[in-house]
């Protein structure tokens, strides 16, 4: 190949020199707004949710006591068992001494405050209890059609106004809706968030399970506002406590 | 002291399953309190609770080394504990909800400071 003519380059140059400044005299196009940008600055609309929230479990706010659970039967006697047991010792401690993580719903009702992060395509939350996270998809995918079972299940969300409306499924059936209420891979879970006042937010949780509910069981729980940071949280950092496989309490005196 | 411990346990008392963070407190007997005196051994400042030992000297209760398991950092921090309000060698006296099995522990109820200094490990009423 030949090498090429420095005086052509110069030339060259010139040309689309001359060109470029025959193009100011129009207003160049304006260049496509990004995707990526607009999708971060529509977060803005989001209704404030900074700090962290409390969970109110000594109710100071007076919120009316959680509605009982209606059972189908099977779920009733098995927990009428559960119960007896109780009275012999038995099934006074969860899987939570041991320091497994409760999964949904038990996450949400920890006396540990969480917090609520917004990106596009997500909200994360953050519990402090046994520092578990949430990830609530709100980019507007579906559930998979055939989710691995967890303990979070598989969580999807979509803004009503002020309110992040949540549906989860895929649940592992190793956890439990309530002290001796386990439940079917067929649970749905549903929550309603959203920020009352100053001070408050709301959840509005309905657990749906036609295996152990004769009707779906809604609940609300207030949560208080704290000017706060989560905190740290190891479970195995210094755990003294333990339930054995009858659900038995035990607390280690030595480590 | 007694309006106090009633406070406590009914608080409690209310929290369920789920709002008891990790564990229950059924091998604790909170339907009684004894009182305790003795030095610091080691104040750990850890999850998921807080361990104190100390070595309690006799009257009025039995001497010999106690574990004391308290509320968490996450939560004591939070009304007004540090992980330096008890050190190791402060001479003080405790109020403890005691095993039910007799062994030599319990739930921190209280612990009083040489100067006179209360810090509880419960609220000392539901607000």
């Amino acid at each position: 190949m030949q090498p090429v003519k420095p005086f052509f380059m110069i030339a060259l140059a010139v040309v689309i020199a001359g060109l470029g400044g025959c193009e100011t005299a129009t207003p160049p196009a304006k260049p496509a707004p990004d995707p990526a940008v607009q999708k971060w600055a529509a977060l803005a609309a989001l209704p404030d949710w900074n700090g962290v929230w409390e969970i109110d479990w000594r109710n100071t706010r007076g919120s009316a006591p959680r509605p009982q659970m209606k059972l189908t039967p099977e779920y009733q006697a098995r927990l009428d068992t559960y119960r007896k047991k109780q009275k012999g010792g038995e099934n006074l401690q969860s899987e939570g001494a041991n320091c497994v993580p409760p999964g949904l719903p038990g996450i949400m009702s920890q006396p540990y405050p969480i917090e609520f992060l917004y990106q596009p395509d997500k909200v994360v939350m953050l519990t402090e209890a046994y520092m578990q996270f949430r990830h609530i998809w709100t980019d507007g995918r579906k559930h998979p059609e055939d989710p691995d079972p967890a303990y979070m299940g598989h969580s999807i969300g979509h803004w009503e106004g002020q309110t992040l409306v949540i549906d989860s499924v895929g649940f592992t059936t190793s956890t439990m809706l309530a002290s001796g209420v386990p439940h079917s891979d067929q649970l749905r879970i549903t929550e309603k968030i959203h920020r009352v006042d100053k001070d408050w937010m709301e959840i509005e949780t309905t657990l749906i399970d036609p295996v152990v509910f004769t009707e779906p069981y809604t609940s609300t729980i207030s949560y208080r506002h704290l000017d706060d940071e989560i905190r740290e949280y190891i479970c195995l950092e210094n755990n003294h406590d333990g339930a054995d496989e009858k659900g038995r309490p035990s607390l280690k005196l030595e480590k | 002291m007694k309006v106090f411990i009633r406070a406590a346990t009914a608080a409690l008392l209310t929290m369920t399953l789920p709002a008891m963070a990790h564990h229950s407190t059924a091998m604790f007997d909170f339907t009684r309190t004894v009182q305790l005196e003795g030095t610091i051994k080691d104040f750990q400042w850890t999850n998921p609770h807080t361990w104190t030992v100390v070595t309690v000297t006799g009257k009025p209760a039995v001497a010999g080394e106690y574990g004391l398991e308290g509320m968490s950092p996450n939560y004591l921090a939070r009304n007004g504990w540090t992980k330096r309000t008890l050190n190791s060698g402060d001479k003080v006296k405790l109020a403890i909800h005691p095993l039910k099995d007799g062994r030599k522990g319990g739930f921190m109820v209280s612990v009083t400071l040489p100067d006179g200094t209360i810090h509880y490990n419960l609220p000392r009423r539901p607000e």
